[in-house]
């Protein structure tokens, strides 16, 4: 199956062993890659949109022109893109003024969007087109007796109406990706509860997160799931700012490191940490590692 | 809002209307099922979705769209759009409001900042040194230049008159 790989700009400027993850997890998966030129920022639904919401659809618009001529499906792999990428096409497919407007603007460098190409998060590809077994087929080292306290994020699940990845107020994807690797899961308290990282308020942003933070100390989790590049800022170097914004000593030694899915994917797959990046976290993953024996 | 008589600004509450995804604002009917899942109502007291609806609704929105105001306290999180009932959004009427203090500039500069580095560059987050070297460490490929002239020529507005 072969599909236009959007990287977007967090994971590949800011987390490229993110990047590197999912360049080695998926081929055994089926899933061709296919680096198609011409993409630029989704753009982002944070900034972008608050400053001209009709641009940013427009700019999304281009993006989906892009992979239309390429004749290619888009997989995305951070909860940002996929949001953007997915309202702009539900926009977009809805109200036909606003259509006729867009392709208006992009008719000035040669383009139209005609709605026919679909962006799924890679998380949805994995479940729905590799699907479970065949993942259980590329582990060569399961992930067994590893806890982990899954965090969604916002933008993966809601809103459900055009993300379409899984019952927001329910969801199981991710669980269902982790026990696939040999994982356990569990859901903490404050699962539902965003990071915080789109309020233009430090202190409301450190509330949330360290609200979350605690919910899954609670648990007994050996590290946090994660999906979303923005959620794993809050909780990587986030949660070293926390602490040491608090002086915390006990915090600094309670820590819970953060770690994207397609690391952990790539460690069941039998990659070295190294090889995912897991040695470049702010927060090390030593007792996943020892539990998996790649670290005495 | 202790003055039983409301009079509505239909004038102001259009110009809002106009904006990308406020068409909906009048659909509102007050119900605050926007609130009970909010994160930044749990955590902030002063932060209620419903009585940003309300301003919209009577046109009355001036202090939302000043420097600092309340609405850039909100999350982003899309709970509101997922439970209004009446299809609403408020996020995207929050966001509309936005749109207007862009264009007022009165919004935060790390709105704007990383808006003018999307149309320079192509990328939200800044490209440092490190990255290509940490890229080749991993084994990936440099950053991809990004031609941005595309970008740019179907920013411009459609005419004069028209706002973005």
């Amino acid at each position: 199956m072969k599909m236009a790989f959007f990287p977007g700009c967090m994971i590949p400027v800011k987390y490229p062993y993110m990047e590197a993850a999912i360049r080695k997890t998926v081929p055994p998966l089926g899933i061709e890659i296919v680096d198609v030129e011409g993409f630029t920022c989704c753009p982002d639904p944070i900034h972008f949109k608050a400053a001209d919401n009709l641009g940013w659809v427009t700019v999304a618009a281009r993006n989906l022109c892009v992979a239309e001529e390429a004749g290619l499906n888009i997989f995305t792999i951070c909860s940002g893109c996929t949001e953007t990428l997915s309202e702009a096409s539900y926009m977009l497919n809805e109200d036909k003024e606003l259509r006729k407007k867009v392709n208006k603007r992009l008719s000035r460098v040669g383009k139209k969007y005609n709605g026919t190409v679909k962006v799924k998060h890679l998380v949805s590809v994995l479940r729905d087109d590799v699907g479970i077994d065949k993942i259980k087929s590329t582990v060569k080292k399961p992930l067994t007796n590893v806890m982990v306290a899954i965090h969604y994020g916002c933008h993966l699940l809601k809103p459900s109406i055009f993300m379409k990845v899984d019952d927001p107020d329910d969801p199981h994807v991710m669980d269902s990706l982790i026990r696939a690797i040999g994982g356990e899961t569990c859901r903490h308290k404050e699962w539902y509860l965003c990071c915080g990282r789109a309020c233009f308020d430090q202190n409301l942003r450190e509330e949330m997160t360290e609200c979350v933070l605690d919910s899954v100390k609670k648990m007994d989790a050996d590290c946090m799931g994660m999906i979303c590049p923005t959620c794993f800022s809050s909780f990587d170097l986030g949660q070293i700012m926390l602490a040491r914004k608090k002086k915390d000593s006990e915090a600094e030694v309670n820590m819970i490191s953060p770690v994207y899915y397609f690391q952990l994917l790539g460690l069941a797959q039998g990659l070295q940490p190294e090889e995912v990046g897991l040695d470049r976290h702010k927060i090390k993953l030593d007792n996943v590692l020892e539990k998996i024996s790649l670290k005495n | 809002m202790k003055d039983p008589k409301i009079e509505v600004n239909f004038e102001k509450r259009k110009e809002l209307e106009k904006v990308l995804g406020a068409d909906q604002v009048s659909y509102c009917y007050q119900c605050g099922a926007c609130v009970g899942d909010c994160p930044s109502a749990r955590f902030f007291e002063g932060f209620n979705p419903r009585e940003i609806m309300l301003k919209s609704l009577i046109g009355d929105f001036d202090d939302l769209i000043s420097k600092d105001s309340i609405i850039w306290k909100c999350s982003n999180c899309y709970n509101c759009y997922e439970r209004c009932p009446q299809d609403v959004r408020p996020v995207e009427v929050i966001i509309a409001l936005k749109n207007i203090a862009s264009q007022n500039e009165t919004s935060p500069k790390e709105i704007l900042d990383v808006t003018r580095r999307i149309i320079e560059t192509g990328y939200s987050v800044p490209i440092v040194s490190s990255s290509n070297r940490i890229r080749e460490e991993l084994g990936l490929p440099p950053l991809k230049k990004i031609d941005v002239s595309e970008l740019k020529e179907i920013l411009k507005p459609d005419n004069k008159t028209e706002k973005k």
